[in-house]
């Protein structure tokens, strides 16, 4: 199935439209959608060729993703029409969609992690045997054919929870190939994933687009763009801004394309504001051991002390541990599994539990804001005030007076967008949801913010806003750990860098004297490094 | 945040709730639009085939002072389904506490007032048995109280050799004992605290188990509204995990409410007694259900953080209504059960948000597939 | 500070149970058939299965058992086997007692079909059995007491006819429609009042044989019917919730009612009818004393009837205190 076209180590984008004579292989026409009280979709109109990358970019709440939902069949009602090969087609369901040859691949990857692989990938259209019964050995066969075309080494029995993130986008995208798909969506498919993943998912693309398949690629990673992509339509506001060849295009030009309003500098981080004489947060000899049957990775004697006015980055692979350093400190694990001492403002912190930790001063980020920091039925008030009730309560009573100037106070102090306070979290863009975890843990006056991959999914212009905020906490005195996996993010915004591998600490590294490269180095080294402070 | 670099786009006024919102707030509370509807249709229909045997003080009395211990248990299976848990021996509870309530009348001559007090002490023990297996020995709630549901029962009827017990303690001279007199004001027909004139019903007795129905409900919605335990409650249903990392304390919270449920199904056991003048072995069996029944109805979601003690109410009435227009309409038992059941499916899929939408638009599209010249639609 | 709260509120809880838990006690210690034999006799041993022990009739039926068979010191009853209202589980308690090889096996049947089974059985491998109250669909058995429900509920009928010379509005309450004593009642009591044309029955529902129940349908009922004159019920709770809704709405001194089942209990119908509540109730009858007495003489290798109709006694005010002190076993 490999073409030649796509090997000899060429990386940039190759034109294989030609294949239809002109016809674009997709045509959405005046898409329009509306839920209620939001109007997604405005009159929204594209066309990709077979064989073409286009990446569609856009802030959250831009209208990306209901576009993509649309075509692959999620909603039933919208106005507009879609044409494939140039006839008017149908989607309703996604079933139609699944008919038609187009395929999506979610950024919460749609697997079920209990079934094999092979299961996963013929759910819902199982292979019989003359029997009736399920074809198991017919099943796993083509099954390892797919993976091995994809350079995917987990066997196809084996359960989809013990492959890796980067192996499961993989395994959806042979869930796609074995469907036909002459159209595939990706939406941010590589955010989880480290370099050397990426390239193997490019090299993955790069074969589809030389087979004529078309793809929609969502992605707020400029920098990849250039590596993938033929194309790059840009929207804003539920509009179409504009498509372009990305030869045509330079990057300055797309955001301001993207956000509407120029924006100076992606990380604001000026002036150092670190006192060092202050200390916040201070870690001595940390160590957690996995718990039986938990999943969390094992920590081996970290040190380390936050500053006032500081910001502390974590950089390391993914499972070397960087997760378990915030739990740790915040009491999201059993005592008995952890040894060693937190200090906050110098005094002993035994935290037994999230609780204790707020009361000392600690607030944190979680890395997945929906299953883990936000009531999503309930409302953007409801969710600021969450951790912070004490504050507002007399007795056993909440005043609400009080609280409603809280929320209102930290909406607008955070640009939260939102139609009002009682608007259910659900229905807000991934960079108003994550704003909105910020606003709780804001209310709760901590001395140390612990981050876990604030930016995830969010949008440039949200990303800048919340480099902002950073910046002018630590300026008023707080610390702040971020964990990224986004080394630009790193280098951008931290005083410091260290690294974590395994569990130990490999590195460390002040601002202005650390690349990329070393960062690197260290994630993959098993040497630890000395405690420097 | 001293320095205002709030977004200018963003107006404060669009974020402080306007007058609609907080209607809608406010709304929220007293439960889902549709059970008022049902709640209407079932009374109007009482009107218009009995009249005024339906729609007078005595009959609406008894029929909300017939259901008024269930009404109680389904404020505490709210609390627990608001927790994502469930509730199975709220039942068995009422029965084990409307027995002891029995036996302490006519063994130790205890003041009823007393009585009540025991009563809610034993049943908040067998709730916090419940909430203590549920969140330190971590058994799904379902288990726990299913097997708490099979102990209470069997303590009951130990407790009473299975044989019914008499509230009514007549003395030598012919006359009630002064405790059993008193007994009867918790609840056997007849026996009303006080009377009021109400309009448009005319003169009601003020009958305990109605009262203490409607105080219990008030102030468990208040507590679910206005405390720190009640966020805190909304906040375990609707996402526990985000709940803990936010500070609550889960675990704590979790035995405080299933104590409260069977707090209240001890509160209900008295009463339970004094309406049928003596304590069955047998009291409170399949309540359970009921209590579930009426909850689910008042818009309780059984996956947890939704739901409110007044639509409960609303749920309850409905049920207790409905009982008492088909009973007057003589309609055999049997269609009875089955209406219930499909009055609680209805209840449901109408609480669906949107559900008004939505079937609009399906038969919109229905007519327009009949009537083909109108054209399909070309806009959402 | 909160555990310490917390472990208080624990012992309070604590306590109170403990109050409440003994404040129980009614009726004597079930026995475990401590039946001593006398020195050097034979000791038989009997086996009874109960068809459901919650029902107080049953209750009261096996508390009598204990007690007429205590009087007999050569038996000895094993502890009587409850069944929860479920046929298989008595299959299997009767199949039981017959691997034990009771010598005398009685069985209060669920419902006939389920048990006739295991009860031939029984009769296969020789062991004598009584059928107390209930029947089986089979004719291999010692000997079969019991009621005879169509007779009780003729007589509560005839009592009715004569409690209401010129006719009158009779409203019924009836157990649970599938059961065999409800039908029976019914259909004797209708055939008692045939007598009189002009007493109707103008209403009927099934109280399924609980108080509250009944409490609840009376007073839909007495909100409906300007006029009632009397009220049948197939059991005593019946009976007393409709009694209890007729006080409510100042009533009850308009109406007369009638009960069944007459235990002698505080809380039964015969301190009802001595208290003015009840008309009249029919004793249903449990026959126990009669199945003690049957079981000694089976032993003993005597003759017995092959099917003992009991009769029934009607309670009325003037017999109520006498028959109350007869049939009532202390506790």
């Amino acid at each position: 199935m490999m073409s030649a076209i796509a090997g000899a180590g060429d990386n940039k984008p190759q034109d294989n439209s030609e294949s239809n004579g002109g016809i674009p292989l997709l045509e959405m026409v005046r898409i329009t959608k509306s839920f209620p009280g939001v109007q997604a979709l405005k009159e929204v109109s594209i066309s990709v060729r077979a064989g073409e990358v286009r990446a569609l970019l856009g802030e959250n709440g831009a209208g990306k993703s209901t576009l993509m939902n649309i075509l692959d069949g999620v909603f039933s009602e919208y106005g507009g029409e879609i044409r494939l090969d140039g006839h008017p087609v149908s989607i309703r369901s996604p079933r139609d969609a699944q008919k038609l040859g187009i395929a999506m691949i979610h950024q919460e990857l749609n697997l079920v992690p209990e079934l094999s692989v092979s299961d996963n990938i013929f759910l819902g259209r199982e292979l019989r045997t003359p029997l009736g019964t399920i074809d198991l050995k017919r099943m796993q066969h083509k099954t390892a054919a797919l993976l091995a075309e994809l350079d995917v080494t987990i066997s196809s029995t084996r359960p989809v929870r013990m492959a890796r993130v980067a192996e499961q986008q993989l395994i959806e995208v042979a869930k796609a190939l074995s469907l036909n798909a002459r159209i595939l969506i990706m939406d941010e498919p590589t955010s989880a994933l480290a370099d050397a993943e990426v390239q193997r998912l490019f090299k993955v693309i790069r074969q589809l687009s030389a087979r004529g398949v078309a793809i929609l690629y969502i992605s707020h990673r400029l920098e990849e763009l250039q590596e993938i992509a033929h194309s790059v339509t840009v929207m804003r506001d539920g509009e179409l801004i504009g498509t372009h060849a990305l030869a045509d295009v330079a990057r300055a030009d797309l955001i301001p394309m993207m956000v509407g309003r120029p924006l100076q500098e992606v990380f604001p981080k000026g002036e150092s504001t670190v006192r060092r004489d202050q200390e916040l947060l201070r870690v001595e000899h940390l160590s957690l051991s996995v718990d039986k049957g938990g999943s969390n990775r094992a920590l081996h004697d970290l040190s380390f002390t936050v500053h006032a006015g500081e910001i502390i980055g974590f950089a390391g692979l993914m499972g070397a541990g960087r997760t378990e350093v915030l739990e740790a400190i915040f009491g999201v694990h059993p005592r008995r599994l952890l040894s060693g001492h937190v200090y906050v403002k110098g005094k002993l912190l035994d935290a037994r539990s999230p609780r204790q930790a707020i009361r000392r001063g600690l607030a944190f980020v979680t890395e997945d804001r929906k299953s883990q920091s936000l009531v999503t039925i309930l409302s953007v008030g409801f969710n600021i005030t969450l951790a912070a009730l004490r504050r507002f309560t007399r007795g056993m009573l909440v005043n609400q007076q009080q609280e409603q100037v809280a929320v209102v106070d930290a909406i607008h102090n955070l640009r939260i967008k939102t139609p009002g306070s009682t608007t259910m979290v659900n229905n807000l863009s991934g960079g108003n949801q994550q704003k909105v975890v910020l606003a709780k843990c804001l209310l709760t006056n901590p001395q140390v913010i612990l981050m876990d991959e604030p930016t995830r999914g969010i949008d440039v212009g949200a990303k800048s806003e919340i480099y902002e905020q950073m910046s002018r906490l630590v300026s008023a005195g707080m610390g702040i750990i971020m964990v990224s996996s986004e080394l630009p993010e790193l280098l951008g915004m931290c005083d410091r860098i260290l690294v974590l591998s395994d569990g130990r600490l490999t590195g460390e590294f002040q601002r202005g004297e650390v690349t990329q490269e070393m960062i690197l180095e260290a994630a993959t080294t098993q040497e630890v490094q000395a405690h420097v402070n | 945040m001293s320095v205002d670099v709030g977004d200018p786009s963003v107006k404060r006024e669009n974020i402080v709730p306007s007058p609609r919102e907080r209607f809608t707030r406010v709304l929220s509370v007293l439960g889902s639009l549709q059970g008022y509807i049902g709640l209407i249709l079932i009374v109007g229909f009482g009107i218009l085939s009995k009249g005024d045997i339906f729609w007078n003080g005595i009959n609406l009395t008894n029929a909300i002072g017939a259901f008024s211990s269930r009404g109680i248990l389904a404020v505490g299976e709210t609390l627990v389904i608001l927790i994502a848990g469930i509730d199975l021996s709220v039942g068995s509870i009422l029965g084990f506490c409307s027995m002891t309530a029995a036996l302490l009348l006519t063994t130790r001559d205890m003041n009823p007032a007393l009585i009540v007090l025991i009563s809610m002490l034993v049943g908040a023990f067998f709730g916090f048995c419940n909430g203590a297996a549920t969140s330190w020995l971590r058994i799904q709630s379902f288990v726990v109280t299913l097997a708490m549901l099979s102990i209470a029962r069997g303590l009951d009827r130990e407790l009473s050799n299975n044989v019914s017990v008499g509230t009514q303690v007549v003395l030598a001279n012919g006359h009630l004992a002064p405790n059993s007199e008193s007994f009867q004001l918790l609840g056997t027909p007849g026996h009303n605290l006080f009377n009021l004139q109400i309009p448009f019903i005319g003169q009601v007795g003020i009958y305990y188990p109605v009262l203490a129905f409607l105080i219990v409900c008030i102030i468990f919605q208040f507590i679910l509204s206005r405390t720190r335990f009640g966020r805190h409650i909304y906040a375990i249903g609707g996402n526990e995990t985000a709940a803990r990392l936010s500070g609550v304390n889960v675990m704590l919270i979790k035995i405080a409410v299933f104590m409260l449920a069977g707090m209240l199904a001890g509160f209900a056991g008295p009463i339970d007694a004094a309406y049928s003048a003596s304590a069955d072995p047998l009291a409170g069996q399949s309540f359970e259900l009921d209590a579930i029944a009426a909850a689910v109805i008042g818009g309780a979601s059984l996956s947890g953080g939704k739901g409110t003690i007044i639509g409960t109410l609303v749920g309850a009435l409905i049920l207790t209504l409905l009982d008492n227009v088909l009973g007057l309409n003589a309609v055999s038992d049997n269609w009875q059960l089955v209406i219930k059941g499909l009055i609680v499916v209805v209840a449901v899929v109408l609480q669906r948000p949107g559900i008004l939408t939505t079937t609009f638009a399906y038969v919109r599209s229905i007519i327009a597939k009949i009537r083909p010249e109108r054209g399909g639609d070309k806009e959402v | 500070m909160k555990k310490l709260l917390l472990r208080t509120l624990t012992c309070g809880l604590f306590l109170s149970v403990l109050i409440a838990l003994t404040s129980c006690g009614q009726g004597p210690a079930t026995s475990s058939g401590s039946g001593n034999s006398g020195g050097g006799s034979k000791t038989f041993v009997v086996g009874y299965s109960q068809s459901n022990n919650a029902e107080p009739y049953r209750a009261q039926l096996n508390l009598q058992l204990q007690h007429y068979i205590q009087q007999y010191p050569d038996l000895k009853l094993l502890p009587i086997t409850d069944a929860h209202q479920d046929s298989t589980t008595q299959v299997s308690q009767v199949q039981n007692f017959i691997s034990q090889h009771v010598d005398v096996l009685i069985v209060s049947p669920n419902e006939p079909d389920p048990l006739t089974a295991p009860v031939q059985q029984a009769c296969a491998q020789h062991i004598p059995v009584i059928i107390l109250d209930r029947t089986v669909n089979t004719d291999c058995y010692t000997a079969f007491i019991g009621g005879d429900n169509v007779l009780i509920g003729e007589k509560a009928g005839e009592a009715a006819a004569k409690l209401l010379p010129n006719g009158g509005n009779v409203v019924e309450l009836r157990g649970i429609l599938s059961d065999q004593p409800q039908i029976d009642r019914d259909k004797g009591f209708r055939q008692g009042i045939a007598s009189n044309p002009n007493i109707k029955i103008i209403a009927d529902r099934e109280a399924k044989w609980l108080k509250p129940n009944a409490t609840t349908v009376m007073q839909q009922w007495l909100s409906q019917y300007p006029k009632i004159d009397l009220v049948y019920a197939e059991n005593d709770p019946m009976a007393l919730g409709a009694y209890l809704a007729a006080t409510a709405a100042g009533r009850a001194n308009q109406m007369k009612f009638i009960g069944t089942d007459g235990l002698a209990i505080p809380d039964g119908g015969i301190r009802a009818v001595q208290q003015g509540q009840l008309a009249a109730t029919f004793v249903y009858p449990t026959g126990a004393k009669e199945a003690a007495d049957y079981a000694e003489k089976i032993v003993h290798q005597q003759h017995v009837e092959h099917k003992l109709v009991l009769g029934t006694v009607a309670v009325t005010p003037d017999n109520a205190a006498d028959l109350y002190n007869q049939y009532h076993l202390g506790g």
